[in-house]
């Protein structure tokens, strides 16, 4: 009996012992280290490249984002038909640039004019913005039925919006340019880590090009290179969102331009090779290791019935802005 | 005799920590520490059981943690409703940008408590950590959905009432957290995490006397979904495609209740099973309220306030077998 008890002790001493030692472990353990990790589902061996996604995926329409201390976005091209959730994009788009200060929203819809439904929201946003339009010619636009990828879209668009900063921002004027699609997910904390930009700044960009992220390799604080998984030849492989110009820089180099007629991949390398080398990036997010932006895209919505309905002369209200 | 001290002692023994697992188990680590480490400014609001800010770290390692302060809710008002805001989320790649964006927007709106309900067996630190370093005032809870009922009870997986255990679990916390002697001046909206919200819905919900409706953009495959109002300002039908005919044929974006109402019908609930497609909303609203005591918004139901948008899911081909990006880097 002696000899039991004895045992059941040295059980239950060497077990809180391993407690203690597990739950001093799990005190000194960084809070931010993520337990729950992301397993890439099981799928069949990689197709050969050139994935039916697209690597970068301009969306109907895009906003030129601003420099600090004066961002600026670019104008949002706007397709017709017009888009059914241009809209929501733009209202939340706007929720998030709200709170960031010293910052100037440039929209430029692709169309003949401006259209009311985008100035509507832009003037109840709050936010400090500047409405332009340009029009993309016909044959460079994708017909209704053509994959999103076949051409570089928001090219001329961007390219207005840089027509502008190059005629209203004087030659030393500080701020960065950045390039936000209205579709994106955008984090506060990134457009404080753009704001100290001299040249053009680099970080990680969530959930595209097939990956979870696409990030530039750094190197005692230098970019060395760039993990990707799709064409990785490409001088810039980095997607619109993932950089950011100082305006300094953009204005000492008039021709600096998108490149309409760019290969696909290769808009943001038309823009930047003009610009900067890739050993002069500089990177930001902590050395290119935290994610503060994802390049999120909204499903078209499926609107059937109300097609049905339009056949019929029976559609909902035109008159009720969606 | 010896035999049964033996005993006795041994349980004695394993007692302690036996409690002490169930309690470690319950409440995640950093969630406990957190509790331990900041400084609560509860006076805001009595009762809240979460805290907003996260300070610097008292425990066994000292941290410095750096808040990158940019938005603050406006300030708490105390005679201002409060908007309860129930948010059931699962893990998913686009989940942190999803939340990200949704805290943008209620960084905006006065009074307003984020309840997040995670489908998981235990609170993530993804979600823990964004709550935190967000500055709103939330309710971090979690409850997994059984795989039974994810795989649904109905052959057509889009029957599959997604969110029910978790939104049941967040009025469940209301119940707790409020008394129905005394309730407070609020009301609590069912807000999915990739649905667009303008900042103008929370102030036409804010003053729901019982139940407020409003119209819905992108659901039913229409452009929108409203009620029928009348002249008189009464909602009396739906203008829907899909099955007008539901006693609440409305999305869950497109109604909010008020606090007092959730706590006097304590029973009233979203049901799990036998809940037909487009019918989990009238599952609740049954046991609420009657079509003729909704109170149209936005005025008289012509405006669109909240879009059901959808995220597309990435398409993560790229990451092969064995995972290309480095699984340590939060997304």
């Amino acid at each position: 009996m002696r000899l039991r008890l004895r045992n059941i002790f040295l059980v239950y001493f060497v077990v809180s012992l391993v407690g203690l030692f597990c739950a001093l472990r799990e005190l000194g353990e960084d809070p931010f280290h993520p337990p729950d990790l992301f397993k890439a589902p099981p799928i069949p061996p990689m197709p050969p490249p050139d994935p039916f996604h697209p690597l970068y995926s301009p969306p109907d329409s895009f906003h030129p984002p601003r420099p600090p201390p004066d961002p600026f976005q670019p104008p949002q091209p706007h397709f017709s038909p017009p888009r059914p959730v241009q809209k929501a994009e733009l209202v939340r788009l706007s929720q998030t640039l709200l709170h960031v200060p010293a910052l100037h929203w440039v929209v430029v819809e692709d169309a003949a004019a401006p259209s009311a439904l985008v100035g509507g929201v832009l003037a109840a946003s709050g936010v400090s913005f500047t409405h332009l339009s340009a029009e993309t010619p016909p044959d460079l636009r994708g017909r209704p039925g053509d994959p999103s990828w076949l051409f570089p879209r928001g090219a001329e668009q961007r390219n207005r919006a840089l027509r502008w900063l190059r005629d209203t921002r004087g030659r030393d004027e500080p701020g960065v340019v950045y390039f936000a699609d209205d579709d994106n997910t955008y984090s506060l904390r990134l457009f404080e880590e753009m704001r100290s930009t001299r040249g053009v700044s680099v970080w990680p960009v969530g959930l595209v090009g097939g990956l979870r992220l696409e990030r530039p390799l750094v190197s005692q604080g230098r970019v060395v290179g760039f993990h990707t998984g799709w064409r990785p030849e490409r001088p810039f492989p980095l997607d619109m969102a993932g950089f950011a110009v100082g305006l300094r820089l953009l204005l000492a180099h008039p021709r600096a331009r998108f490149d309409p007629r760019a290969e696909r991949g290769f808009l943001e390398s038309s823009f930047l090779g003009g610009l900067v080398t890739p050993a002069q990036l500089e990177p930001r997010a902590d050395n290119c290791t935290q994610v503060l932006v994802w390049h999120t895209r909204t499903e078209k919505p499926k609107l059937r019935q109300e097609e049905q309905l339009q056949r019929q002369g029976r559609g909902s209200d035109p008159n009720i802005e969606v | 005799m010896l035999r049964r001290r033996n005993l006795l002692t041994t349980l004695l023994i394993a007692l302690p920590w036996a409690l002490l697992l169930t309690l470690w188990h319950q409440y995640p680590t950093t969630h406990y520490l957190n509790l331990l480490r900041s400084k609560c400014k509860s006076s805001r609001e009595g009762g809240f059981p979460s805290c907003t800010r996260q300070q610097q770290s008292i425990g066994a390692v000292p941290k410095i943690i750096q808040n990158y302060v940019y938005s603050r809710p406006p300030p708490w008002s105390d005679t201002l409703p409060t908007i309860f805001v129930i948010t059931p989320t699962y893990t998913r790649p686009v989940q942190k940008a999803e939340l990200t964006r949704l805290a943008n927007t209620f960084l905006h709106v006065q009074n307003l408590h984020w309840v997040v309900v995670e489908d998981s067996p235990r609170r993530t630190n993804l979600v823990s950590n964004l709550l935190e370093k967000a500055g709103l005032n939330f309710t971090h809870l979690n409850v997994e959905t059984p795989k039974s009922l994810k795989l649904g009870l109905s052959w057509i997986p889009s029957h599959t009432p997604r969110g029910t255990l978790q939104r049941n679990l967040g009025l469940h916390w209301l119940r707790d957290s409020f008394s129905n002697t005394a309730p407070p001046e609020g009301v609590v909206y069912f807000a999915d995490d990739d649905n667009t919200y303008s900042l103008e819905l929370f102030e036409e919900m804010r003053y729901t006397r019982r139940v407020s409706v409003w119209p819905v953009a992108f659901v039913g495959g229409l452009r929108y979904e409203s009620p029928k109002v009348n002249p008189a300002g009464k909602v009396v039908g739906w203008k829907t495609v899909f099955d007008p005919n539901r006693p609440f044929a409305i999305d869950m974006a497109g109604f909010a209740v008020s606090i007092k109402l959730i706590l006097e019908k304590p029973h009233a609930s979203f049901k799990l099973e036998g809940v037909k497609g487009g019918y989990q909303e009238t599952s609740l609203l049954k046991d609420l309220v009657t079509m003729d005591g909704l109170e149209p918004k936005a005025a008289n139901c012509t405006k669109v306030l909240v879009w059901h948008t959808r995220t597309e899911r990435p398409t993560l081909v790229n990451e092969g077998k064995r995972g290309f990006t480095d699984p340590r880097v939060e997304v």
